[in-house]
């Protein structure tokens, strides 16, 4: 990939983040959803990674965790050089501004009450970045950037459709003029023929602004299209780290493959042609994970050594990184 | 020639708000053969659901069938009562909502519910009853069905209560199955698992599909024929090889262009359908379509276009095709064999 550089803009090392749940009436011992457990990856200067997965395997926790909306449990998040994972939220505010997120709903992620000129505006008075004449026209040209314009500072969210709504959220994302942004599936909401609109003007202001992306989304062929590199997460774990066209053209976890076999393609000859591996069985508890490695109970090569042994997550060339047994070998 | 189970013509469902009336299906007309699976497609809003809900005569207030014929083994189900409907329900006609968790009983044992739909249509004994919703949970793909039957609906997760929603429906093995977003809110893994599913189903009990999904490679997969809606009307019809190759209407186009491929190694700008769709309250009286349409000419706006017919099952309604039209180079649908 040419947008690949050797400049990485954010280090996960190690991270975890443990929920607590109490079990019982009376205490007693507590339990722990590990939500994310023990996961690693870097993300370049000016590049999108995709992060992939069944529902609850962490994406949006380790997208939270990063930006520190969530406490770190364990392990390191460094970003340009320094470990927020630490910090007290006094030093993590400069960061609070370089590192921004949208959210997968743009009708609840939206002040109700505020105009669209003031929902933009928020962020640029937290940050005292402008006041008055100068606040208001940043405010118009990034209406202007994502497609609507400046009459439209002055309604209200519920005048606008859902792609409209989700154009003024990352109006207010790019308002502090961040370097990264994670995006949580923000177009999963939308209809599928305005997806595409608001892809294409992702693409295009991370052009223009050099914005790096962490784009969250459960849409396979959606996140291959947009990114440069892509995780693939399970219950927790990291199983595959790959380019987005080696993950297509050569996936070698097992998970991964099932993954791509069920995705069915918009062309009947393709898609009935198509040899598919179903899955069996549902995601194990987050609570009580298997012993091992955690897709072991779904994998139709696990062997003894897959209950014993956690697999690591490995380089097995060119940055491919995948966490399973059969790479042993 | 296959015999017809049912028989939409020109079916007219609006609600009446307070702010005025929404016209949310607005002369929709297609029909569906025994043992054939159907696919609507379509853009949120645009009639999809309503026609489902129509069809069962469950619609919610202030909703209300104005016009049209709903022919199901050739007796037109506008005209009757709702004891008449209680006793299709669920029996000759099965629906699978969205979210199962709304249409199963969190009070009742999921083998309760399923005994409950067995012996009222196929009027067996408790004991036999059983028997047979475990034989159901066991069709439908959930582990050790013996003891998973007397779990309540809590006790199951999301794709093993779309399951047992399916093993539900069909316990009345009936002849028209209706599936609105049946997967929308499963992992594609689950998914997988409930498409193979319902295929089977077609293959060997014989029950008619209608699967509504805004997912085009779900449709691909499972349907034969697919008719796409735009602002409360059928803007085209045809089986899935037209409708994907061979598109004839600028909206099925550009919802083909406006996904990205998997399976496609480079990687192409998507081209997006531009602005948004029509307001239903104030539907306008051209084509749906219009202010969208890279195409649109005059008369799109001032008059609503009739059915073309490519042939005798594939439909447009679509100015394009009226012989007097400028020749305009359209964009095709798929191409035919790469991947
Ligand atoms: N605040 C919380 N308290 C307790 N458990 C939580 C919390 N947030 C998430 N979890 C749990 O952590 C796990 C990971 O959740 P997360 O939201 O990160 O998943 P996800 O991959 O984003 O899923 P989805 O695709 O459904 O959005 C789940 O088991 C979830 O129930
Ligand atoms: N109870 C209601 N009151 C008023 N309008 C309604 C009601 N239910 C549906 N509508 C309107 O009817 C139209 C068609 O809705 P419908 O639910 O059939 O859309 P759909 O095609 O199923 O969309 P989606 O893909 O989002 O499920 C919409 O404009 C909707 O706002
Ligand atoms: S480590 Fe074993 S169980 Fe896990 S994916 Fe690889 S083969 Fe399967
Ligand atoms: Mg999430
Ligand atoms: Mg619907």
């Amino acid at each position: 990939m040419n947008k690949v550089n050797n400049n990485v803009l954010l280090e996960v090392k190690n991270l975890k983040k443990y929920f607590p749940v109490r079990k019982g009436f009376f205490g007693g011992e507590t339990q722990y959803v590990k939500a994310v457990d023990d996961i690693t990856f870097h993300i370049n200067k000016g590049e999108t990674f995709g992060l992939v997965g069944e529902s609850g395997c962490g994406k949006s926790t380790t997208g939270r965790t990063i930006i520190r909306l969530y406490d770190v449990t364990d392990g390191e998040v460094i970003f340009d050089g320094a470990e927020l994972g630490k910090m007290r939220e006094s030093e993590l505010k400069p960061f609070r501004k370089r590192i921004q997120m949208i959210f997968q709903d743009p009708y609840a992620s939206l002040n109700t009450r505020m105009t669209v000129g003031d929902i933009i505006g928020e962020p640029i008075d937290i940050h005292n970045l402008a006041t008055g004449k100068k606040r208001q026209e940043i405010i118009y040209d990034l209406l202007e950037r994502v497609g609507l314009n400046k009459e439209h500072a002055n309604r209200y969210p519920h005048e606008f459709s859902g792609g409209q709504r989700q154009r003024i959220g990352i109006a207010r994302a790019l308002a502090v003029e961040p370097d990264f942004i994670i995006c949580d599936e923000p177009i999963s909401a939308l209809d599928v023929s305005i997806q595409a609109q608001v892809v294409n003007m992702l693409e295009d202001l991370q052009k223009e602004m050099g914005l790096t992306y962490l784009f969250i989304a459960h849409d396979l062929s959606m996140v291959k299209h947009i990114s440069d590199r892509i995780g693939v997460m399970y219950l927790g774990k990291m199983a595959e780290i790959a380019t987005s066209d080696e993950l297509y053209t050569k996936p070698l976890h097992p998970y991964t493959q099932a993954l791509l076999s069920a995705i069915p393609i918009p062309d009947p000859e393709v898609t009935r042609a198509k040899q598919r591996e179903v899955l069996e069985g549902d995601v194990p508890s987050p609570l009580n994970p298997p012993s091992g490695c955690r897709f072991r109970t779904r994998c139709k090569y696990a062997m003894a050594k897959c209950a014993e042994v956690e697999p690591k997550l490995k380089d097995v060339g060119g940055g491919h990184m995948v966490a399973c047994h059969l790479m042993d070998k | 020639m296959a015999e017809k189970l049912l028989d939409v013509k020109n079916l007219k469902t609006s609600f009446y708000t307070h702010v005025g009336e929404v016209q949310a299906v607005r002369g929709v007309s297609f029909s569906l053969n025994k043992g054939e699976a159907l696919g609507i497609v379509g853009e949120s809003g645009s009639g999809k659901s309503v026609t489902s809900m129509s069809i069962m005569k469950l619609l919610q207030f202030p909703g209300k069938i104005k016009d049209g014929e709903i022919l199901f083994k050739g007796e037109d189900l506008v005209k009757k009562s709702e004891k008449h409907m209680m006793s299709i329900r669920g029996n000759e006609i099965a629906m699978i909502f969205q979210d199962p968790m709304t249409s199963l009983n969190p009070v009742y044992t999921v083998g309760d519910q399923i005994m409950e739909a067995i012996i009222r249509h196929q009027g067996l004994s408790k004991q036999k009853a059983k028997k047979k919703a475990i034989e159901m949970l066991k069709l439908v793909g959930i582990p050790s069905p013996e003891k998973r039957v007397d779990n309540y609906p809590h006790e199951f997760s999301g794709g093993m209560r779309q399951r047992a929603m399916i093993a539900i429906a069909l316990s009345c093995q009936p002849d028209l199955l209706i599936a609105d977003e049946p997967t929308t809110a499963l992992d594609v893994t689950i998914q997988a698992q409930i498409l193979e599913l319902m295929k089977d189903l077609k293959e060997k009990i014989n029950t008619s599909i209608i699967l509504i999904t805004h997912d085009l490679g779900v449709v691909a997969d499972v349907c034969s024929r697919i008719i796409v809606m735009y602002g409360g009307l059928v803007m085209e019809e045809g089986t899935a090889e037209e409708i994907f190759y061979d598109p004839k209407h600028p909206y099925t186009m550009g919802l083909l262009k406006s996904i990205p491929r998997l399976d496609l190694g480079q990687k192409k700008r998507l081209v997006p359908i531009e602005g948004s769709p029509p307001d239903l309250l104030k539907p306008p009286k051209g084509c749906p379509f219009a202010a969208r349409c890279p195409y649109a000419m005059r008369i799109c706006v001032e008059e609503r276009p009739p059915y073309f017919y490519v042939n005798e099952g594939h439909r447009s309604m679509c100015w394009l095709l009226h012989e007097d039209a400028p020749d305009v180079k359209v964009e095709t649908g798929v191409k035919r064999g790469i991947a």
